[in-house]
């Protein structure tokens, strides 16, 4: 806890008042249609990276395809847990993948393949989306080599369900 | 499992799994009455790239223009087959342009206007769009430049 948050009441230390609060959610749902924050290939409890490099230098394109398929594992885990199942997937909708590459690696597609592969084994059919894939220099959590964002609908026994915890924060 | 995969268990009957590799990514996609795109590249009818390279070294922004139009023409072929008739786009909605830029260029919105004015030229007032233009590192094939967009269909 910072001490910027700390309040004093009659000599104790009161309960941080704004705990909850983050600035940013991994998901949020907008008329059934959930969009899901970028996710990397991290560790789902520590944000740790399993990975870390530009594919092209530091890591190959196996590798990269290798690392994808986690960032689907992560961002369905992800899913999974807001929503209890991934049932609440009626099915996806668009992936945003962004791929760290070196100087002349000119193949970012098949390392998003990783992605979509393994999207399509978990979910089959319903996992079928539309992609954009972009190759980048820098990244995020000290320089992992993918992350994937992705738009789904959600199935109508879920709509309403978690709405109110969205306005909790 | 159901009563009669055991049945067919029973009998010895295997299915064979069916591959799902590689069959991810669509060339577009329906949520209720949005159509989201896949990144369309400027290729020919057979998927060769027409043009390569980055813009700002091997391509210059006149050629950029071009590309980026071809890019909007082959989302049209798209939209055609997903839902026939072109007079059923509502409005488009946003388009994301990345742009394969080379160190020091910076112009990638006139670059991108290739697309934005095919689709005003096409569709009027209804073919104006939120639009996001930016430079990216790498594309696929090594390509000048890619455009996704969001439209909304009349049912």
């Amino acid at each position: 806890m910072s001490t910027i948050h700390r309040i004093w009441e009659n000599g104790c230390e009161t309960v941080q008042r704004f705990q909850k609060y983050k600035p940013l959610i991994p998901i949020r749902e907008a008329g059934g249609i959930v969009y899901v924050s970028g996710h990397g290939p991290e560790d789902i409890n520590t944000y740790e990276p399993l990975c870390r490099g530009r594919i092209g230098e530091e890591l190959t394109p196996e590798e990269g395809y290798q690392a994808a398929a986690e960032c689907a594992k992560t961002l369905l885990r992800a899913v999974q847990e807001r929503y209890g199942s991934l049932d609440c997937i009626r099915h996806m909708v668009r992936a945003l993948a962004l791929v760290n590459c070196g100087r002349d690696f000119e193949n970012p597609e098949k390392v998003a393949e990783g992605f979509s592969d393994t999207c399509m084994e978990i979910l089959q059919e319903r996992g079928r989306h539309a992609r954009t894939v972009m190759g980048t220099r820098n990244m995020p959590n000290r320089n992992i080599p993918v992350e994937v964002e992705m738009i789904f609908v959600l199935s109508d026994k879920y709509r309403d369900r978690k709405r109110c915890e969205d306005f909790t924060l | 499992m159901g009563a009669t995969e055991k049945r067919m268990e029973q009998l010895g009957i295997v299915l064979q799994q069916t591959d799902w590799r590689g069959k991810g990514a669509a060339e577009a996609v329906f949520a209720d009455d949005m159509l989201y795109f896949s990144a369309h590249y400027p290729v020919d009818e057979k998927g060769k790239p027409v043009y390569v390279g980055r813009v700002g070294a091997e391509i210059d922004e006149e050629t950029a223009y071009k590309a980026a139009r071809l890019c909007g023409l082959n989302m049209l072929r798209t939209l055609q087959a997903y839902i026939g008739s072109l007079d059923r786009v509502d409005y488009f909605v946003k388009a994301l342009c990345l742009v394969n830029s080379a160190g020091d260029f910076y112009n990638m919105p006139p670059v991108m206007n290739g697309f934005s004015d095919l689709m005003v030229e096409v569709f009027g007032r209804r073919g104006q769009h939120a639009r996001a233009a930016m430079g990216a590192y790498v594309l696929e094939g090594n390509m000048p430049v890619c455009v996704d967009a969001i439209i909304k269909v009349r049912r």
